[in-house]
């Protein structure tokens, strides 16, 4: 007879090990799936996930989906440790690049050194800016922070579109809806010959070090901790809850800008449509996946990055769609959630009782 | 007829704590039994499983010589077993009558007449055609207890009925229960209050840590030997001594007012009092009278106007609770868990909650660990917090240590007004014992002490000076010596 129990306190390995154990029932269910349609499972997962990386192209592939996945989910980690839910990191990202893109425009002609920090500073004004929305409404007007910052992504993303279509389309383009190439000055430089990764991978490293000293280290994350935590506690203790809010949207909406930036001035170089496979999005699951920890986050976004690969490989090679790496995505995500009733509760295996 | 209750060889065991270990006990109609134990005894337990809240592990339970089987409330109302919680089960919107209709099986007919029965035979009055919301507690009760008579139950069981009612609504409530036990209903009585047992029951049962410690008559007991069967300890009895009068003032508060946006809160008006040197005020009230508003205007969590609160000579009306700390107030919130301290943290991060200046905490927005780790060892050892390990959760820490943690993190800056809200609320007697004399040995050291509670006897205990609060407005403030409970209740209640 199997017999579910409550623990008396949530175990601190099953709290590690969960994440390992979604990933490999996303391996099984996806294997099972490739099955269903046809394919040799160890076959396909093979092509998933680990032919995209044996090379060096393919692994400085990896590092380049992996950093915007990084950079947005750690500052994510900020709102979700306090209990705020910001889901509109993708809009955030669209509207730093929006601004930083913006700037890189002005100075298409001109080179020097000052361009680039000046685009990548205007990409984590704009994310932060357009963060400022969702958090200014819920802490003074009570609203839902998921449906505004949810919402505030399509609004974003149709300015983007006039944008590009309209007022910024590049003279010279035959009405494509891009916008001119930005000057070299403008774009993040790579870091190998060859090869796309470039130096938006420092960003993320440096988010993810700074973001581990202020939530652990200072007395500015300790207030941010108590005030997710209980906001009643925080007025107790006489910290401003409010401003903390509204600093971890921010916080979170400067990461997803840099993200947006780390796009258009790494591998696109101008603007367009489609500058985010939903980064934004896919970054939610690596918070979660990565425990809001910046160790974990790191790790969770070089697993997640291989999804995007392997649906590129897997439409190259089985001709299979590549939105089977959303599938695969979703699949973390539910695994993840559901192994998490493992935290909470033990499943024990006791002789038939008469 | 005669009913008889009897429970056997019941057990409960939850991960990690026995709640009820091989209980048996017999009841029989005509009488009014106590189940008398500190929090954490298991009595709660016990009349869950009475009610089919919770099915024992072991055990069986008979009435009349049936066994029942009570897998859940449903079963307990087919087997005549009416219980009252602690914390009401109404709905607020809902009118009286609307609320006693869902739980009569849906018999519509006749109801209204067999209400009106009941409440003419116990002298109750309650317009049946308000919604709940507007009742008072001692009201919301009877409403309880007509819910459990329309089913003419066999058994009745009250849950610490009276921490929610004045003097006066205690004495018509035990009126009512004598009343019930003499037409044949069997009364059990849940409580740690120990006076009320003396006054009103005939027999009782004490636990502790899950056993059924002893049964006896209560003839043969008094308040002290029941205290120290339900302790399992010779308790010492703590009396303070008359403070000597300081004349030297360390807080006024002046025509403070407060009007809340939030219509579940209490306006406060008019508030005036002061408070001198190594004395203690007490403010009483039924809960929900706009304690906690005041707290936090005390405490400055709300912000009142600057020369409203006057504190050591310096108008501090408009400051927050933190700048509030440097001028060596010290506050202790009533929600020990919500608010006080956060369970999912370590003990001494929420040392680190009450961060003075000069503690250094934290240095240039750094955390100073080993500073806090070093201060939440003298707290822990200063204050009698069982426990070694500063490392722990403070969720793992019992309700008395929990608060002994808090007190001491308060007091460690030696403050010269500590601010407390029912400090005691919900512990066991040795550590409410360990609370009062900290409380007492504060007043000593020629510091003060302004405490808001809703137990009365703590009040008259450890005051100096005591006012009553009712629907915002405090009434005058009073010698110790010339007030008695009884008179508080009358306050308590709104009367002049």
């Amino acid at each position: 007879m199997i017999k579910i129990v409550k623990r008396g306190q949530p175990s601190r390995a099953i709290f590690f090990f969960t994440p390992v154990l979604a990933i490999f029932l996303t391996l099984v269910a996806g294997g099972l799936i490739f099955f269903i349609l046809g394919f040799k499972p160890f076959e396909a997962l093979k092509f998933f996930f680990i032919v995209p990386i044996a090379d060096k192209y393919g692994f400085s592939e990896l590092l380049l989906k992996a950093t915007p996945l990084c950079l947005i989910a750690i500052g994510l980690s900020f709102c979700f440790k306090s209990n705020n839910w910001n889901i509109g990191a993708e809009g955030q990202l669209t509207f730093g690049a929006i601004v930083s893109g913006g700037v890189a425009l002005l100075f298409y002609e001109q080179e020097g050194f000052y361009i680039l920090p000046t685009v990548i500073l205007a990409g984590a004004i704009g994310g932060m800016l357009y963060a400022s929305i969702p958090a200014i409404l819920k802490t003074y007007f009570n609203t839902n922070e998921i449906l505004v910052s949810l919402m505030l992504v399509y609004v974003s993303k149709l300015i983007l579109d006039y944008l590009v279509v309209g007022p910024w389309s590049n003279p010279e383009g035959f009405n494509f809806p891009e916008t001119r190439q930005f000057s070299d000055s403008a774009k993040l430089p790579l870091l190998f010959e060859g090869l796309r990764i470039h130096a938006g991978i420092f960003l993320a490293l440096a988010a993810v070090v700074i973001s581990w000293f202020v939530f652990y280290k200072t007395y500015l994350g300790f207030q941010m901790k108590v005030s997710g935590l209980s906001l009643k506690t925080a007025k107790y203790a006489g910290y401003k809850g409010k401003k903390m809010i509204i600093l971890v949207f921010l916080i979170s909406g400067a990461c997803a800008g840099l993200a947006g930036v780390g796009e258009i001035t790494g591998p696109i170089g101008q603007l367009h449509r489609e500058i985010s496979p939903d980064y934004g999005f896919t970054a939610i699951i690596v918070a979660f996946l990565g425990r809001l920890h910046p160790v974990g986050i790191i790790f969770a976004s070089l697993v997640v990055a291989i999804t995007y690969l392997g649906a590129e490989t897997a439409q190259i090679f089985m001709q299979i769609p590549k939105y089977t790496g959303q599938v695969f995505q979703g699949m973390i995500l539910f695994f993840l959630l559901a192994s998490d009733y493992l935290l909470f509760f033990k499943i024990k295996f006791i002789g038939l009782k008469k | 007829m005669k009913t008889n209750l009897k429970i056997s060889n019941v057990t409960k065991i939850y991960p990690g704590c026995v709640a009820n270990d091989n209980v048996s006990l017999e009841f029989n109609s005509g009488r009014i039994y106590a189940l008398l134990g500190e929090n954490g005894a298991g009595k709660s337990t016990l009349v869950k499983i009475l009610s089919g809240v919770i099915i024992p592990d072991q055990g069986e339970i008979y009435l009349n010589k049936n066994n029942l089987k009570l897998n859940s409330p449903l079963d307990a109302k087919k087997n005549d077993i009416g219980m009252v919680f602690q914390h009401f089960n109404l709905f607020e919107t809902l009118s009286v009558f609307e609320n006693l209709i869902i739980d009569s099986d849906g018999q519509r007919e006749g109801l209204r007449g067999k209400i009106d029965t009941i409440m003419k035979k116990y002298n109750f009055s309650i317009d049946l055609d308000i919604p709940v919301l507007n009742l008072s507690a001692g009201q919301k009760q009877k409403v309880e207890i007509i819910r459990c008579l329309i089913r003419n139950p066999k058994v009745l069981i009250m849950d610490e009925p009276t921490s929610v009612l004045t003097e006066q609504e205690t004495i018509e409530l035990f009126q009512s229960l004598k009343k019930f036990s003499e037409e044949g209903i069997l009364i059990i009585y849940i409580t740690h209050k120990l006076k009320e047992v003396m006054q009103l029951c005939d027999e009782v049962a004490v636990m502790r840590r899950g056993k059924l410690v002893s049964v006896s008559e209560i003839k043969n007991e008094n308040i002290e030997s029941l205290a120290n069967k339900m302790v399992g300890q010779n308790l010492k009895t703590i009396k303070k001594k008359k403070a000597k009068t300081s004349s030297d003032q360390l807080i006024k508060i002046t025509n403070l007012n407060f009007t809340s946006e939030d219509p579940f809160e209490t306006n406060l008006t008019d508030i005036n009092f002061s408070v001198n040197r190594g004395e203690c005020l007490g403010i009483a009230g039924i809960s929900g009278n706009g304690q906690s508003e005041l707290f936090q205007v005390l405490s400055g969590e709300i912000i009142s106007e600057k020369n409203s609160i006057e504190f050591n000579n310096n108008y501090i009306g408009d400051l927050s609770p933190q700048e509030r700390r440097e001028y060596l107030m010290a506050f202790s919130p009533e929600d020990r868990l919500e608010q006080a301290a956060i369970p999912q943290m370590k003990i001494f991060e929420n040392v680190a909650l009450n961060n003075f200046k000069s503690s250094n905490f934290f240095n240039n927005g750094l955390i100073n660990e080993n500073k806090i780790k070093e201060h939440s060892k003298k707290i822990i050892s200063d204050f009698n917090v069982n426990t070694d390990n500063i490392e722990l959760k403070s969720q793992f820490l019992s309700g008395g240590n929990l608060q002994k943690l808090i007190i001491g993190r308060e007091l460690i800056t030696s403050p010269d007004l500590l601010i407390c809200f029912n400090p005691t609320w919900g512990l066991d007697v040795g550590a409410i014992n360990y609370i009062h004399e900290t409380l007492i040995k504060i007043n000593e050291q020629n510091k003060s002490i302004i405490l808001i509670s809703t137990d009365t006897d703590e009040l008259l205990k450890l005051s100096d000076k005591i006012s009553v609060i009712h629907k915002g407005k405090l009434s005058k403030i009073m010698n110790s010596e010339e007030v008695t409970s009884e008179k508080l209740g009358i306050l308590m209640g709104g009367a002049d």
